[in-house]
């Protein structure tokens, strides 16, 4: 079970300074509207933070756009809603200047990039289900399934409302290793190139076969076996040291879905 | 879940290879069972449940690269679902796959006896 929790503390208070800009085309005023400046939680999601901007922008776009679903990209990136706020930043944005500054839509909502997230019981629906993957990995999905419906709410609402006693309080049964010999059965992560492309998944134990604790080295030998360069991963804004336990990372470091969503970087030193 | 993004109505389904198939064998040691090399091509097997009708195809070969959406749109063709209908998948019996993860990324984690059993139904079954 996650014992260190001055760690978990730490990354539920990770928070990213985030500048929303209206696209100009958009804007039906003669001045532009000023921008909209938030610190989001970088364990959360867009739609769970994004009402104020909506409400901020609405009035300054065309009237015929006012029932548009709002979406965001930086750089020209959409970004994708689904995934939690600090990974976007990490994925997208590690090496640049704060504010993180993202320009607003109305128009032009990219299909064949974004999901459609038409209200927060999508994200909830997106959100749960991704726990339950992780689960499935974790403990063959018996955790999730043993709990009560309240529990997933609280899950739910934890998040939603940043209470992080509130989450742990029930995500702790989801980290428990006291019945699996300290270990979960896989480890649920999921690796990110930044030259966009999907993620990779794959089934991999926390513990190799003579029973040593497998690293953050022997997860990205087994991810990509031909390469012999150096990789840089980063996760919650932070380099990790690629001799980190991944059995104690997944306790630890895992966002509320409870996936590790590790962001490869190509080591330029 | 009746949303739908990438890989949107490919009009052409006669390429899905489908075929008539058995019960694919039980859920057991899945890591045994799989390959270890990344396959180009994967086969789902189609599960009905709840109410909803049993695809006479039950066996489908797609793309390792494709996503969960596209098989997603391919079903609702061919159980001829309106927009206003929904569709729901679940892998495992347990959760649905985002739209946009890929069929490779399931099949390498929960893929059994070389096929991913993917359940459909038109109501919510499994939360």
């Amino acid at each position: 079970m996650a014992t260190d929790r001055e760690v978990l503390r730490d990354l539920w208070d990770g928070k990213l300074p985030v500048c929303f800009v209206l696209n100009d085309e958009e804007v039906c005023d003669l001045q532009t509207p000023e921008a909209f400046y938030l610190m989001v939680p970088r364990l959360s999601y867009f739609p769970l933070v994004w009402d104020k901007v909506r409400k901020h922008f609405i009035k300054h776009v065309h009237a015929d756009h006012h029932d548009m679903e709002m979406w965001l990209d930086y750089n020209g990136t959409p970004l994708k809603w689904h995934y939690p706020i600090g990974l976007l930043f990490d994925l997208y944005a590690y090496d640049t200047q704060l504010p993180w500054t993202l320009t607003v839509h109305f128009e032009k909502f990219p299909e064949n990039i974004l999901l459609h997230c038409g209200s927060r019981e999508v994200v909830e629906s997106h959100f749960m289900s991704t726990l339950k993957e992780a689960d499935a990995l974790k403990h063959k999905g018996q955790v999730m399934n043993t709990m009560q419906k309240r529990d997933h709410n609280q899950l739910w609402l934890g998040l939603q409302n940043d209470k992080f006693d509130q989450f742990w309080s029930v995500n702790k049964k989801l980290m428990d290793t006291s019945s699996t010999d300290g270990e979960f059965k896989h480890i649920p992560f999921r690796i990110y190139c930044s030259d966009e492309g999907p993620f990779i998944q794959k089934l991999v134990k926390p513990f190799t076969e003579d029973s040593q604790p497998k690293l953050l080295q022997n997860l990205i030998e087994e991810i990509f076996p031909d390469t012999c360069k150096q990789v840089c991963v980063i996760t919650h804004g932070i380099e990790l040291s690629l001799d980190v336990p991944l059995q104690w990372m997944s306790e630890h470091m895992s966002y509320p879905d409870n996936f590790l969503h590790l962001c490869i970087v190509s080591n330029t030193s | 879940m009746a949303t739908e993004t990438e890989d949107t109505a490919p009009t052409k389904p006669a390429e899905n290879k489908c075929e008539e198939a058995d019960e694919p064998g039980s859920p057991t040691d899945k890591e045994k069972q799989l390959s270890r090399k990344s396959k180009s091509n994967i086969t789902l097997f189609f599960h009905a449940t709840g109410n909803t009708p049993i695809l006479k195809k039950r066996k489908m070969i797609v793309e390792a690269t494709r996503k969960i959406a596209y098989v997603s749109s391919f079903l609702r063709r061919y159980l001829r679902l309106t927009a206003a209908e929904s569709l729901f998948l679940y892998i495992n019996q347990a959760f649905s796959p985002s739209l946009d993860q890929t069929i490779e990324n399931l099949f390498e984690c929960f893929g059994t006896d070389g096929v991913l059993n993917v359940h459909y139904s038109t109501s919510q079954a499994w939360g």
